[in-house]
């Protein structure tokens, strides 16, 4: 019998012990030792064969079965279905944190000139795809209403199957948006930055704007339904509302769907918020708000979700689960998704553009009339996995995690610092340290939750599996 | 219950033959249009002849195929325009006795593979045929050229085949590929997550390890494969090793349908020592159910009445049980799930069957 290599990490008084294919279970430190000291016992063999941690020989359906689950791990990206359009970047609110940069609404020169909408119709229409979804970013995108419709109109007839988010500030929304908003194919992502306090401190200035937002946002989910209707909050991590401030606005809009973010350190957001530094903090916040949403599940009548906890929750029950682009591995670039700025210029996401933005580095990627700098493309991808990287092979998290080359070069300006010195790799440890306690946990209330979370009838033991 | 027999009158065929019922229209050669209708029967033009058929007045017909065997009375009524659920019995010939068995083996084989594919190239637009037996693979070679054949006359349709999984081999990869791996799901029965316990349940030595090695074949192939296991008393305490088992071994599957039992053949034989009344009892479905779908494994509950499963899991129970063969209980008459609900099996028998149902 083989066992296939085992990584590990403390688990409380214990260890955790996991595998390549994302399998992973608690031990103590005597397994830990007859494991490094090749001495298995007769069960512990019979464990790690049971459970997919071994095989006898090559090809068995043990030994397959790892390899499936393994490859199931990995993110196969298909061709492009994905476009995220910015057809101005003017806006009528002027955010402090603003991470896309932005322009007065009244300035010049910052629209889809009438060839650039026609190249982003030529873009679209080369598309080798049935299905696909468009997202309209800005700036405030509602600001060019006659772009939005030109972009539905050519997309619904070249797709068999289309979907459309704007991403709408919903300050301002006239009778003919919202006529627009209505199609069933169409749906809303706004922000709502928290509690309604911090929301007019970073958003909407004065009472008046705020007003003009809720009830724009109440508005919008009565009329549009509320599966149509989505918020993020995006959080100062030195002026934090307490979770529950947050969790209480959020079902005060019958949202049950929190996607918390940290001010992006990317963009002009940099400049005016310290975001240093701040990983602790926002590790520490997090980790707070999942035990707050487990306390209000308990006795909820829906139970609420924070998105990105669910989903690494998800990543560590099962392969496959590779929906968010943000997190997957290898995280390729410029191939299922890109982003058309205003001016034409493509980018492999948002926080590309915004890092290109305030000229730190320069990560566009050609534009609608020179197409895609392939060259640039091919640099960027060869790092983005995890799978080979020195630190990353070490980390029992490692099937769960992906890889985020973009991140890295914005903050640190290159991506070989030592992983354990990244945002990226302390944000998503202490993210899965989190998973793991709550798994390992024999809180019926953290049990609860995790059930609604991983999408099961109720949660069972033997998702925690152990071995002594 | 639907008969999916219809008596008719003679006809003068000399080998087992292909009809396609049509009330106004003839599309093909096997095309029979009505020409008369009465209280009790309706009499098509087939070539020349006429086939009467004995059914109610309001009986829809149109599109129906039957296989008229010469010297029989009766028709074998193969696809039914209407339904979702068509089923091609190719063979009752099997290797296995499984313990809750409804389609018990029988020694003979009749070969009318050349007439199952005639039919379905006349099913209706996006046909999905169910291939049961017996065994179907035990006539491999038949069997395939049917479904290249079939699936190459006719790219909309799509098949359902029933089998025990004992007979496919390395070399077949290529073959399924022809047939194309999107057009076939493979429904294979797993009972235990080890020997002796399957292979005590369906009756064959070594029948686990083969099926074990054959999965891999099917894992490389890139089948689409229906993971079945019956709950019995037999295995009801290993189900949680079991989901164990298919999220380590067999995680490429599409789905593991659990299935209750169905009280006819062997099933019925067997009932009292393999019945497991889970309206009384879902714990170990709890487990298995968790862990499998906590594991990225789809799992669903066929042919249980939704009245014996807990409120949570309902969602996971689509109706299943085919239409000719279901029925509901008087205690159903009011239920709010009924609409969603499969019922029982035709032959289910409330004095032996489950102690929990209750109205919702």
């Amino acid at each position: 019998m083989t066992v296939f290599p085992l990584k590990f990490t403390r688990l409380a008084s214990d260890y955790l012990f996991a595998d390549d294919a994302g399998g992973y279970f608690r031990g103590d430190r005597n397994f830990l030792e007859r494991y490094a000291g090749g001495n298995l016992t007769a069960s512990d063999t019979e464990f790690l064969h049971r459970n997919g941690y071994a095989f006898d020989e090559v090809g068995d359906p043990a030994y397959l079965g790892f390899a499936y689950r393994w490859a199931q791990r990995l993110h196969r990206p298909q061709g492009l279905n994905y476009v995220i359009l910015v057809p101005t970047l003017r806006c009528n609110l002027a955010c402090g944190y603003c991470q896309v940069s932005r322009v007065n609404q009244n300035t010049t020169g910052f629209d889809w000139t009438e060839d650039a909408l026609a190249e982003v119709l030529r873009f679209l229409d080369g598309m080798d795809t049935a299905s696909a979804k468009i997202e309209f970013q800005g700036g405030e995108p509602l600001l060019r209403l006659d772009l939005l419709q030109t972009v539905r109109e050519f997309a619904r007839r070249k797709f068999k199957d289309v979907s459309f988010t704007v991403c709408t500030n919903l300050q301002s929304v006239s009778d003919e948006a919202w006529t627009f908003l209505d199609a069933s194919d169409t749906f809303v992502s706004t922000s709502l930055d928290g509690d309604l306090s911090a929301h007019q401190r970073q958003r909407t200035i004065t009472s008046h704007g705020t007003d003009q937002f809720v009830s724009n946002l109440r508005y919008g989910i009565e009329r549009l339904g509320r599966g149509k209707v989505s918020a993020l909050p995006t959080l100062d991590v030195n002026n934090l509302p307490t979770p529950n401030q947050i969790i209480e606005t959020f079902g005060d809009f019958g949202f049950r769907s929190i996607f918390l973010r940290p001010i992006n350190h990317q963009g002009f957001a940099r400049k005016r918020y310290q975001t240093t530094g701040m990983d602790e903090r926002w590790n520490d916040y997090h980790g707070r708000f999942i035990d707050a949403l487990i306390e209000h599940n308990w006795t909820a009548d829906f139970p609420v979700e924070e998105f990105y906890f669910t989903h690494c929750l998800r990543r560590v029950l099962r392969g496959g689960h590779n929906h968010h682009v943000d997190l997957r591995n290898p995280n390729i670039l410029g191939k299922d998704y890109i982003v058309i700025d205003f001016d034409g210029t493509f980018y492999p996401s948002d926080e590309a553009r915004m890092v290109t933005r305030v000229g730190q580095i320069d990560l566009s990627l050609g534009s609608l009339w020179d197409g895609i700098d392939q060259v640039k493309l091919d640099v960027l991808n060869e790092e983005a996995t995890n799978s080979f990287h020195p630190d990353c092979i070490h980390c029992p998290y490692q099937a769960a995690c992906g890889i985020d080359v973009i991140d890295d070069l914005s903050r640190y300006g290159r991506i070989d610092v030592p992983k354990r010195d990244t945002t990226f790799c302390r944000r998503h440890t202490a993210i899965f340290e989190k998973v793991f306690e709550l798994l390992y946990s024999d809180d019926k209330k953290a049990h609860k939750s995790l059930a609604a979370w991983a999408g099961i009838p109720e949660f069972d033991s033997s998702l925690a599996p152990v071995h002594r | 219950m639907i008969d999916l027999r219809l008596k008719i009158d003679d006809v003068p065929i000399d080998h087992p033959s292909i009809v396609r019922l049509r009330t106004d229209v003839v599309e093909s050669e096997h095309d029979a249009v009505l020409i008369d209708r009465d209280h009790e029967s309706q009499t098509f033009d087939l070539a020349g002849y006429s086939l009467r058929v004995y059914c109610g007045p309001q009986t829809d017909l149109d599109g129906d195929v039957l296989l008229v065997v010469p010297g029989r009375n009766s028709a074998h009524r193969l696809v039914r325009a209407g339904s979702r659920h068509n089923t091609f019995l190719v063979t009752e010939q099997c290797d296995q006795l499984c313990v809750m068995c409804s389609q018990p083996p029988k020694k003979y084989h009749v070969d009318l593979f050349e007439q199952f594919t005639v039919a379905a190239t006349l099913a209706p637009e996006n046909a999905r045929i169910t291939i049961s037996g017996g065994e179907p693979l035990l006539h491999k070679r038949r069997l395939y050229q049917f479904l290249v054949a079939a699936a190459k006359a006719r790219p909309d349709i799509s098949f359902h085949v029933l089998t025990n999984g004992q007979f496919f081999e390395p070399g077949d990869i290529a073959i399924i590929d022809e047939i194309g791996r999107d057009r076939v799901l493979w429904g294979i029965p797993l009972y235990a997550p080890h020997a002796e316990l399957h292979d005590s349940i369906v009756a064959k030595r070594g029948a686990f390890e083969t099926l074990s090695q054959n999965f891999v074949t099917l894992m490389r192939a890139g089948a689409a494969v229906e993971l079945r296991t019956v709950v019995l008393q037999q295995n009801w305490d290993v189900l949680p090793r079991l989901a164990d088992y298919t999220s380590t071994r067999l995680p490429f599957i599409d789905v593991w349908a659990i299935m209750q039992l169905e009280n006819i053949g062997y099933g019925r034989m067997n009932w009292a020592h393999s019945f497991k009344d889970t309206s009384l009892d879902f714990g170990q479905l709890r487990s298995a159910i968790n862990l499998a779908i906590g594991r990225g494994i789809q799992t669903l509950l066929y042919n249980f009445p939704l009245c014996t499963v807990p409120s949570q899991y309902r969602h996971l129970a689509p109706s299943t049980i085919s239409d000719w063969k279901n029925k509901f209980l008087e205690e159903c008459g009011e239920c709010a799930l009924r609409s969603t609900c499969g019922g029982f099996f035709e032959w289910y028998k409330a004095d032996q069957g489950f102690g929990g149902l209750s109205r919702q």
